[in-house]
């Protein structure tokens, strides 16, 4: 499995960095809404504040106003009452006393449809203006009104009314008025109770001492009349004030508030746009001092990342090498084992071969002498065709034909020494065989192979290297079938496992390698019967650089390259065993290679 | 010619040189010695150690011949047992390949005659053969070798060890172990050495194969081959089957030993070799048992070579007189080659 740190980790971070961002992002705007809703809320509070201010600054304006005029009406009314009741209303009040009126008070009132309340139905407001014809047909009538509207001329008082204790308009300065009825009127009883009461009221027509008036605020104020001298009241008067010009004064005056009002508000929401904008803006800006802050927290982190990466690589690379170097020393170690155990099988048919062919030439010199007298006989014979004696003319030569003593022997003994040798030949030959077969330099990479017949010459140059105390047995199951292996790289392993078993043999023992099959696989059992493996060393038998033969005779390398190559086949290395009883060593072989292993 | 003539007659004890033992699982190669060897010898043949040492119990024999690799029993086994069974009979390895260990062994415990590698020369195994038988039937026999361990040791003031080794710890372990038994001489260069064995009549050295670039074991070997009385210890930091069949053929070296060594081997060790050199110094004539091949010219003018360049820096760096040394190398050589030349 690959691990691409690089990768990972520029994908994890980032991503974790986007969502810092984005959280950090939500959580200012959030900040800033609340801050926006809050601002708000306090400019409308502010608001609020400023028109209830306003209104109420307006409301006191005008009560004052009618307080001032009420104050004033009545004032106006006792001067009134001091100048004008005793001499001139008192005789004309008690005449109009005489004018009766109960007919016209018993005239019920109506419920209006529309309003729902009670009003007088048009029977009884004629009746009372019947009543008030009758009192301005009344003498003395003409000269009070003159001596009123002389008295109010020029004043601020747009009206008088006087009203008898019954309720009956005595007299207004509006004479068609006179003879109304005031009996069911809020003011006029508060009045006649002997409390004034004062209204302030918008009219757009008004008829006024002086002529009909326009657009007018007035003030209309009912106020008891008390007979002077005594708290007794003796009547009610309505008095109309006009104080449209007071009023359009506290207007204008409501109105600048409000202008003013208006101005701090614009101003409070301006400044609180302003502090808005302001937090925004200085959110971004933290915003963005995070953000480059991460950014370069990543760029560092992402070079250290990849410097680490690289120094990883480096290492990783390093270590294969050096492992690919142990492996080659392994390799060249098992098989400098190999050369040796050969060398040693091929020395001994060297050895006597050699020996016994020095031997032979040495002998046939021998038989140079014999052999010329043999040639000599056997001249003469031919040359006495028919003879049965030949004469032989000893001469010089008879010193060296008596030192001849030779039979048929000598020459059957050089045959057998030969023969000998030619034994010697025949086992180096299946040697140089066994070496091929072993190797299979020749082969291609993958190949249907026999694994008993590639076994018997594992076994075959194993003998050569361990020692002979140690019997090598094989027990082949007849029916395996071939596999498709790489048969050099299989030699290695089962090479290294029988060594191993022999490792493990002290003293005497047997090595039994068994051949067996089932439907999918194929399997190889390297027996041994000697010490077996402690339970602390079995864990760690697969693991790289691990040994327990000394140093410089074991690499470690051993099993784990035998377990790498049985995996590149798709097969699998195990082992059980028993201490003191021996091991087993199974290697398991897939028919055919997988494809995934094929590449490597 | 009379080789010739002997091939084809019977054998007889009376004409043999000597009588061979021959041991190997081969047969190809038993029958190959059986030939080279029966114009000048009886030869006997066994397959099997167990079977041989039978033969060996029942019969007298003056060489005994084995192969090492043999399945269950291998040669050096074999061999130890004829050295306590038969110590008359002079014990020849007759190798292929051998381990470092069965080359050790033979050393120690077979403590064999000859070392020999297959395929050997046909000219030479007869002759070493022949040399072998010759001591054998000339040359008493030591008492059985079991009870070397057993046998007096000589007085103190009388043995004397050289200890040849620039490592002051082995000095110092030889010191512990054998300074009860004999006097201890140390010598940590080969012009020391030299002068040493000019000097005093030494009964065992214990060595180094190497003392810086100088190689000691043409000196062992020619010290051995001059003075075979002198008994070697080799304790050595480099090993090698090569080595060690140099020092048993050609310098009959006593014991060789890897470093480190344990203390009480060491000790066993040096007082074997005490005892030892008491035995061949009160019985010279056992000397003869521990015959040397002798070390070929070049050998000796490399050693030559050797010990000039060690004396000259020497020279260099203790100023001593130079008269003294080439004296004193003049001397040694006569007294190395004095009866070669």
């Amino acid at each position: 499995m690959h691990f691409h740190l690089v990768r990972y980790f520029s994908a994890a971070s980032l991503g974790m960095f986007l969502l810092v961002a984005a959280a950090l992002t939500y959580f200012e705007f959030q900040q800033g809404d609340f801050f926006r809703t809050t601002q708000t809320k306090q400019a409308d509070f502010f608001k609020d504040v400023q028109e209830s201010f306003a209104r109420r600054q307006e409301e006191a304006a005008r009560r004052d106003l009618l307080t001032i005029h009420e104050s004033g009406n009545v004032n106006l009314t006792r001067l009134f009452a001091n100048a004008l009741w005793e001499r001139d209303f008192v005789p004309f009040v008690e005449k109009a006393q005489a004018i009766s009126v109960e007919p016209c008070h018993a005239i019920a009132d109506v419920k209006d449809e529309k309003s729902g309340k009670m009003s007088a139905p048009a029977g009884k407001k004629a009746c009372f203006a019947e009543v008030g014809r009758k009192i301005m047909a009344l003498p003395g009538f003409k000269e009070l009104d003159a001596k009123v509207v002389d008295s109010m001329k020029k004043s601020s008082v747009f009206k008088i009314k006087v009203f008898d204790l019954r309720g009956v308009t005595i007299y207004s300065s509006e004479h068609k008025q006179v003879g109304e009825d005031k009996l069911s009127n809020a003011g006029w009883r508060q009045a006649r109770d002997g409390k004034p009461a004062s209204e302030l009221t918008h009219r757009d027509k008004f008829s006024a001492f002086e002529g009909v008036v326009e657009n007018r605020d007035l003030i209309s104020s009912y106020l008891p009349v008390l007979q002077p001298g005594s708290d007794k009241i003796v009547g009610v008067f309505e008095v109309y004030s006009d104080v449209t010009p007071f009023l359009a004064q506290i207007k204008e005056t409501s109105t600048q508030l409000k202008k003013t009002a208006d101005g701090n508000q614009a101003s409070v929401t301006q400044a609180a746009a302003d502090a808005q904008a302001e937090a925004e803006a200085s959110s971004t800006k933290t915003l963005a001092a995070v953000m480059v802050l991460l950014g370069i927290l990543f760029a560092a982190l992402f070079a250290i990342v990849r410097r680490a990466d690289g120094i990883i690589r480096a290492q990783e690379k390093e270590r294969e090498e050096s492992m690919q170097q142990m492996a080659q020393a392994e390799k060249m170690a098992s098989l400098g084992q190999m050369v040796a155990g050969v060398a040693h099988q091929l020395n001994t048919p060297l050895a006597f071969s050699h020996s016994n062919v020095s031997l032979a030439i040495n002998a046939l010199q021998e038989f140079e002498a014999p052999l010329s007298v043999a040639g000599r006989i056997a001249d003469l014979v031919r040359a006495n065709p028919g003879a049965d004696t030949v004469p032989l003319k000893l001469n010089s030569s008879r010193a060296a034909i008596e030192k001849i003593r030779v039979d048929g022997k000598a020459a059957k003994e050089i045959a057998e020494m030969l023969g000998d040798v030619i034994q010697g030949v025949d086992q180096m030959s299946e040697l140089v065989e066994n070496l091929k077969d072993f190797t299979r330099l020749d082969r291609a990479k993958l190949s249907d192979v026999d694994l008993n017949a590639t076994l018997h010459t594992v076994v075959y140059i194993a003998r050569s290297s361990i020692p002979v105390r140690i019997a090598i047995n094989e027990a082949f199951d007849k029916a395996l079938p071939p596999i498709e292996c790489n048969p050099s790289q299989l030699n290695q392993v089962f090479l290294n496992l029988i060594t191993n078993a022999s490792q493990a043999i002290e003293g005497d023992g047997e090595v039994q390698v068994r051949t067996r099959a089932n439907g999918r696989h194929v399997y190889v059992d390297v027996i041994d019967n000697g010490s077996g493996i402690p339970a602390d060393v079995l864990p760690n038998i697969f693991e790289t650089y691990y040994t327990t033969k000394p140093k410089g005779v074991g690499t470690g390398l051993g099993l784990p390259i035998a377990r790498d190559i049985v995996r590149a086949h798709g097969g699998d290395l195990q082992v059980s065993t028993e201490v003191g009883k021996g091991t087993t060593f199974t290697v398991q072989l897939p028919l055919s290679v997988p494809v995934a292993s094929r590449t490597a | 010619m009379t080789a010739a003539i002997s091939m084809s007659m019977p054998m007889s004890v009376s004409t043999a040189r000597g009588r061979v033992l021959c041991v190997d699982d081969e047969p190809n190669i038993l029958r190959a010695l059986s030939w080279l060897l029966q114009k000048e010898f009886e030869v006997v043949t066994s397959c099997s150690g167990r079977e041989a040492l039978e033969i060996v119990r029942k019969d007298n024999f003056d060489v005994v011949i084995s192969d090492q690799r043999m399945p269950e029993m291998s040669g050096v086994d074999f061999l130890r047992e004829v050295r306590a069974i038969a110590p008359r009979a002079m014990r020849i390895l007759l190798t292929g390949y051998s381990d470092m260990q069965a080359v050790l062994r033979s050393v120690n415990e077979s403590e064999i005659f000859r070392y020999i590698n297959k395929p050997w020369n046909i000219n030479e195994l007869p002759k070493v053969v022949a040399q072998a038988a010759e001591i054998a039937r000339t040359q008493s026999a030591p008492v059985p070798e079991t009870a070397v361990e057993e046998l007096p040791l000589p007085a103190r003031e009388d043995a004397k060890i050289l200890v040849i080794d620039d490592d002051p710890q082995m000095h110092a372990a030889v010191e512990m172990n054998a300074g009860d038994l004999a006097t201890v001489v140390h010598v940590t260069n080969v012009v020391d050495a030299v002068h040493a064995l000019q000097n005093q009549p030494v009964g065992v050295i214990v060595s180094e194969t190497r003392l810086g670039s100088v190689d000691l074991t043409r000196l062992i070997c020619l010290m051995k081959q001059r003075h075979p009385q002198i008994v070697t210890v080799v304790l050595a930091e480099e090993t090698g089957t090569d080595l060690v069949s140099k020092l048993i053929n050609q310098g009959q070296i006593y014991r060789f030993v890897p470093k480190p060594v344990k203390s009480g081997y060491m000790r066993m060790i040096l007082r074997s070799a005490l005892a030892k050199s008491a035995q061949l110094s009160d019985a010279p004539d056992l000397n003869g048992r521990h015959q040397v091949e002798a070390l070929p010219e070049e050998e000796c003018n490399i050693l030559v070579q050797d010990l000039n360049a060690a004396v000259q820096s020497s020279v260099a760096a203790k100023t001593a007189p130079a008269d003294e040394h080439s004296g004193l190398l003049g001397g040694f050589f006569k007294r190395l080659f004095g009866g070669a030349r």
